[in-house]
């Protein structure tokens, strides 16, 4: 060992005190999901405020890189203190790191799983999406997050109701149109009602399951009677809440319900609500272009019970109770067998009773 | 037909008991009893799970979706056997009929109602003794009669449900809802029935099985068929004295 003079000594000092803090840089190091306190936005909008701003890809995909600092300033996220870092996680400073996307869809797949930090309840359901399978079947344009909520100017999804079916719409435009020219559609769109449903209502909003599967088919009557089961909000539309209940009783419900309960993935063809009323184009029973209007009635009963006579319409109690009216039939044995089976219980019960008291006492009364 | 003492000779050996049987039922009604038991029991068996398709043992009978095609397929066999059956006894009927050998025994009649009266009043200790029946009493005619008519219901809205998109060529579409209410409902009231009214008297109040043997004994003749015993012995007698020279 040999000794240091006092002037050697000062840049040791400096270089131990600049090691502890830049080690405690290290330490102290935020996470800048959990405490978005940048105040990176600023900065970034020194240069993205430019409206001509934009790069180009490898592949010659224009990227704009323009944020209108108006519309910036009324996504959800900005005012809340989450601003570009949050997202933009590779770019700390200027000059950016090299852009090494291909494409502009490539670039935006690599930034939507930013959302999973602070969204990871549903990030995580995305993934056992229709979406998200066929995504990894190859279809990259299977949307992510932005597709749906956007990127830079996110609005509440739901405000107004009508943006949801727009927002499926963009890819699902046949679907969209058939939905908008049906009842829950048109009524969505005249009142933007809460109660009518939208897209979402019936397949899911980020775990969107595919509604070809079997599971889906037999459950299917339960997703319609979440709402038309509903006494208070049937009352408000002056339709009926027994609908559901008495389809379970039909021959269609008791079939549909066993396979339900006990062989979901087996495919079953029991007529269920969207066979008969229609799927995206359901109307309103008395709307002439209805399948179940009784005028289209027996096409729609066709479709399963191919050549059928115009009588086969009147085998459907039509979600009735039974009624001298419009179910005679069922009416009158109804009437019969509400009398005639308590009848013949209490007649023949009574009078095997009386039967075997006579004969044990008889019995008894002869062995004593 | 025609009711025969069998014939009785002289007890060869003291201990010998002679027991004089009576016939009752001839062969073919034997047979028609043991197919309508079979049919009625497999479409029991076969139907009442699919009536109580919720339930467990109905769950463990109906274990897959092929398993209710099959009991479907043996519930559709077993009432064309039951439809057989039930026109080869009408066939019969009409067969006798037309040679005027149908015998009115099980026809209902007026004193069917005055024996139910009486062994109502029987039974309520107002009288004694009980009517002394015919060959049947109103008990096995309100069986055969209610289950005559059960079983016509049953075939008649069982073929509405298994052929309903050409019933409805001819009948209005409202019959296939109200023939499935009735196939249900009737099929439940016919086996309560099964199992309380006939059951009890076969079974509990005394094990009658001339339905299978053919034939009663003297004792059952003169205990629960007492007019009928007293008509044959004194027919019987008659025919014994006929030609006899008596000293």
């Amino acid at each position: 060992m040999f000794k240091l003079s006092p002037i050697y000594k000062l840049p040791v000092i400096f270089l131990l005190v600049s090691i502890t803090i830049l080690g405690s840089l290290f330490w102290t190091n935020p996470t800048h999901a959990s405490e978005p306190k940048q105040q990176t936005e600023e900065y970034c909008l020194s240069c993205h405020s430019k409206p001509d701003l934009k790069m180009t890809l490898a592949n010659g995909d224009i990227v704009p890189l323009y944020i209108d600092p108006q519309k910036l300033a009324t996504s959800v996220h900005s005012p809340n203190g989450i601003e570009c870092e949050a997202c933009h996680t590779n770019i700390t400073t200027y000059p950016h790191p090299p852009v090494t996307y291909q494409t502009r869809r490539e670039l935006a797949r690599t930034y939507y799983s930013a959302c999973q930090k602070c969204h990871p309840d549903n990030y995580t359901k995305t993934m056992d999406s229709m979406h998200a399978r066929a995504a990894e079947a190859g279809n990259l344009n299977a949307p992510i997050c932005t597709d749906c909520h956007g990127t830079h100017f996110i609005q509440p999804p739901d405000e107004p109701r009508t943006l949801i079916p727009a927002t499926c719409g963009n890819c699902h435009s046949q679907e969209y149109s058939v939905y908008q020219s049906s009842i829950h559609g048109n009524v969505l769109k005249q009142e933007l009602n809460p109660d009518v449903p939208v897209c979402t209502s019936c397949h899911g909003v980020h775990n969107i399951q595919n509604p070809l599967t079997p599971e889906f088919r037999v459950s299917e009557p339960d997703l319609c009677a979440s709402c038309h089961a509903n006494q208070e909000m049937m009352s408000k539309y002056g339709l009926s809440a027994d609908v559901y209940s008495l389809y379970s009783l039909s021959w269609h419900g008791v079939d549909v319900s066993i396979y339900q309960a006990r062989w979901p993935n087996v495919q079953h063809t029991s007529a269920v609500c969207t066979d008969c009323h229609g799927i995206h184009n359901i109307l309103a029973p008395n709307d002439p272009n209805s399948m179940v209007n009784p005028k289209n009635l027996l096409v729609t009963c066709q479709k399963c019970h191919p050549g059928v006579s115009p009588n086969w319409t009147g085998a459907w109690t039509g979600h009735y109770k039974v009624s001298l009216e419009r179910t005679p039939f069922l009416f009158y044995v109804d009437s019969f067998y509400s009398i005639f089976t308590p009848l013949i219980l209490w007649v023949v019960g009574i009078y095997i009773a009386l039967q075997f008291i006579r004969f044990m006492v008889d019995r008894v009364r002869r062995s004593l | 037909m025609k009711n025969k003492q069998k014939s009785t000779p002289t007890p060869s050996h003291p201990r010998l008991k002679l027991v004089r049987t009576f016939p009752r039922f001839n062969a073919i009604q034997r047979w028609e009893h043991a197919a309508l038991l079979l049919c009625i029991a497999i479409q029991l068996a076969t139907g009442l799970p699919q009536k109580y398709n919720t339930s467990v043992w109905s769950q463990a009978i109906i274990s897959s979706p092929n398993r209710l095609t099959a009991i479907q397929q043996i519930h559709h066999i077993t009432a064309l056997v039951l439809t057989a059956l039930v026109l080869f006894h009408l066939g019969r009927a009409f067969y006798l009929i037309a040679r005027r050998r149908l015998s009115d025994d099980m026809l209902p009649s007026y004193q069917d109602i005055k024996d139910a009266w009486n062994m109502l009043l029987y039974l309520l200790y107002i009288k004694r003794e009980k009517p002394a029946f015919g060959k049947y009493n109103f008990e096995q005619k309100v069986t055969y009669w209610f289950l005559f008519f059960s079983i016509g219901i049953m075939l008649v809205s069982g073929y509405i449900m298994w052929f309903p998109e050409v019933i409805t060529r001819l009948i209005p579409g409202g019959v296939i809802p109200a023939a499935i209410m009735a196939h249900s409902t009737e099929a439940i009231v016919t086996f309560i029935f099964i199992v309380l009214f006939h059951f009890y008297h076969v079974h509990i109040e005394r094990l009658n099985l001339s339905i299978f043997s053919g034939w009663l004994n003297e004792e059952d003749m003169r205990k629960y068929h007492s007019r009928e015993y007293s008509q044959l012995v004194s027919a019987s007698h008659t025919d014994q004295d006929s030609g006899d020279t008596k000293a």
